[in-house]
């Protein structure tokens, strides 16, 4: 019974994620042509000093490249390549997107896993406690300090640990240092400044979460029934209540991945020169690298698409009431 | 005479409120028997559930607190009992059943898992052997196939189910006193007549002391032994259902009252009689006597002074005036 709803409704749910990915990908794929600069320029700017001549340089590279074409015929050819798994070449470093693109994700990857988990782990288990000794001082100092975690930007909060604890006390370096192996302690521990500055903001935002969720459901009467058993109170709360808690936690963590995480990522990664998806795309962007900056987009909006699908699927698990129809 | 399985001696549960001290449960004293079905019977806010809360230390902490009073079971006072011996006590000794088994279920476990949970809690079954053991407590209280029943969650079953599954998990320890909150005030009468039929059997088959709690007179005759009439936290009457509903001399006028709020089949009447006047707050009680404001009988001296325990007959105690030496001279 289950199985042939969900299945239905996971089908159309990819559908419909297939269509947005598609009108998102067109939005960008004018957007960044309709500028006022021109990958040409840039070119331009290159070959003129060793004396070669504008106007055939722009044509040529243009034409190399299928710019002079107009923008529908651009359009069409770019998807017609990216049906066939062809994400284009980028200008500005000479190599396929999707060569660019395998080389350098495992950097965002590596600070978004890491965040999430410092955050979620400490956030959750901060939330819990603050719930169940409401209004006690360990939950006025969690709720402080919460609130300054929340307003923080996070760009800021990056340039000031490094000013402090990199430029000061000389503990960390300055820059992210590619040529460390990624499974080593030396990357664990560069990647500390950079963590903490994306995640406080999710911690905060945790904590905050948790706690109301929590409370939510201790007041309620289950509660006294599992009491009324005979369970101790770490299973009332880490079974009984957190088990409630979770429905709602999960939406908003989902939900914050896709928006806080992902912007979040793209500025620590510049602020701490982190070569990954989001600081590729940064400097695709100054570059008018367009092949760039529509696939990183692509890719973003479509992994914020499955996540939310996945939220919900993992809804009806979580939570035995839910159908969707 | 029947032995005594849980007394209550001036019990005193309040609720420390911003605005002011609310004395929820105030001097109870109370007896309960081994095998009997002591009814606790009183309108909405009386004080009722909370007496049965502080039984098994449930009160929510704060606001409200236990100030005074014992509550002795098996030789051990459960008022300064210490939290390790509560959580064995809870579900194997004592077990309770609240009003609505909608919200006092966990929705998002199986009625299955939920038993097997307790009953893993207070033994050392396997979870097969445990699960074959709420299967036949579900079979038990009635449930029609109960092995697939085990594997619903509680809003796959209609309120009817759900209070008899929260009946089978209450007995999963075979507990020797069973507090039922209201157990039929959130099931349709058809339903409440099949969950009263269960209590009684429960009472025949198992040999439990039950504690019920209700605001129906009514349901006091057919299931209760003795019947504790609670008004504004205290008891103010407890006596044999019998006694109590047939001796109209020595009543208390509250429960004379309470009585004749009774609608009844075969009397035609205009109208549901109704007590005049609301329950008083318990923030701020009226002097004396505390049902003296509504009492058609109020004395000059039920305003002034609170009414001993008077009994009237063996077994039959009144909170009251009408019937106290004080009174009577006047």
């Amino acid at each position: 019974m289950k199985k042939t709803w969900l299945r239905d409704y996971i089908i159309r749910r990819l559908l419909y994620a297939i269509i947005i990915a598609w009108g998102i990908l067109t939005v960008t794929f004018v957007l960044v042509r309709i500028g006022p600069t021109s990958p040409a320029d840039k070119y331009l700017a290159n070959l003129a000093a060793r004396g070669q001549d504008a106007a055939q340089v722009i044509a040529a590279v243009e034409a190399r490249y299928g710019l002079d074409q107009p923008i529908y015929a651009q359009y069409l050819n770019y998807i017609g390549n990216l049906v066939q798994g062809d994400w284009g070449w980028s200008f500005s470093t000479s190599m396929p997107v999707i060569e660019l693109i395998q080389t350098h994700w495992i950097y965002s990857f590596q600070l978004i896993l890491l965040s999430s988990i410092f955050a979620g782990i400490i956030g959750i288990l901060i939330g819990i406690y603050s719930a169940v000794r409401q209004y006690s001082r360990t939950d006025y100092i969690a709720t402080f300090f919460s609130f300054i975690g929340i307003s923080i930007p996070n760009f800021w909060l990056g340039v000031m640990l490094i000013l402090l604890f990199a430029v000061q006390f000389g503990l960390f370096k300055t820059y992210y240092d590619t040529s460390l192996p990624l499974f080593s302690l030396a990357n664990l521990k560069q990647l500390i400044l950079p963590v903490i500055t994306l995640g406080t903001g999710m911690l905060a935002g945790y904590t905050r979460y948790t706690r109301s969720a929590m409370l939510d459901n201790l007041r309620k009467e289950f509660v006294r029934t599992a009491r009324a058993k005979g369970l101790p109170e770490r299973t009332v709360i880490g079974k009984h209540v957190f088990r409630n808690a979770i429905l709602p936690l999960i939406t908003i963590i989902m939900f914050d991945l896709g928006s806080i995480v992902f912007g979040g990522a793209y500025l620590t990664e510049i602020v701490f020169g982190i070569p990954g998806l989001g600081r590729i795309s940064f400097n695709a962007i100054f570059a008018d690298d367009y092949a760039v900056v529509v696939a990183i987009t692509l890719i973003a909006a479509f992994l914020i698409l499955m996540i939310n699908l996945i939220t919900d699927i993992t809804y009806t698990y979580l939570d035995p009431r839910i159908r969707y129809d | 005479m029947k032995e005594t399985i849980l007394s209550v001696r001036n019990l005193k549960t309040y609720f420390f409120t911003r605005r002011g001290t609310v004395r929820a449960v105030d001097d109870v004293d109370f007896e309960l028997k081994k095998g009997e079905c002591l009814c606790l019977v009183g309108e909405s806010g009386c004080g009722k559930t909370v007496t049965a809360l502080s039984i098994l230390g449930l009160v929510d902490r704060p606001p409200g607190r236990i100030v005074g009073g014992e509550i002795n079971y098996d030789g051990i006072n459960l008022v300064s009992c210490l939290p390790a011996r509560m959580r064995q006590i809870r579900g194997r000794e004592i077990a309770m059943i609240f009003q609505d088994a909608q919200s006092a279920l966990n929705p998002v476990f199986t009625i299955g898992d939920q038993i097997v949970e307790q009953i893993k809690l207070h033994s050392e079954k396997s979870h097969r052997q445990a699960r074959e053991m709420a299967i036949d407590l579900l079979k038990e209280v009635g449930i029609p196939s109960p092995d697939e029943a085990a594997s619903y969650y509680p809003h796959q079953l209609s309120g009817g189910m759900r209070q008899r599954a929260m009946i089978a998990m209450s007995l999963s320890c075979d507990p020797r006193i069973l507090i039922a909150d209201e157990p039929t005030t959130a099931v349709d009468v058809t339903i409440k007549a099949q969950i009263l039929d269960i209590f009684q059997r429960l009472k025949e088959s198992r040999q439990i002391s039950l504690l019920f709690i209700t605001h129906e007179m009514g349901l006091v005759s057919e299931i209760g032994d003795r019947v504790a009439v609670m008004y504004a936290g205290k008891i103010v009457e407890i006596a044999s259902v019998t006694e109590l509903l047939t001796n109209p001399i020595f009543q208390h006028p509250y429960t004379s009252s309470l009585i004749k709020c009774l609608p009844g089949i075969t009397q035609e009447r205009e109208r549901l009689e109704s007590i005049p006047g609301t329950v008083p707050s318990l923030i701020d009680p009226p002097s004396g006597c505390l049902f003296h404001p509504r009492c058609a009988k109020a004395m000059a001296i039920c305003r002034e002074k609170e009414p001993p325990p008077v009994n009237v007959t063996k077994g039959h105690t009144v909170f009251c005036h009408l019937y106290s030496a004080q009174g009577m001279k006047k």
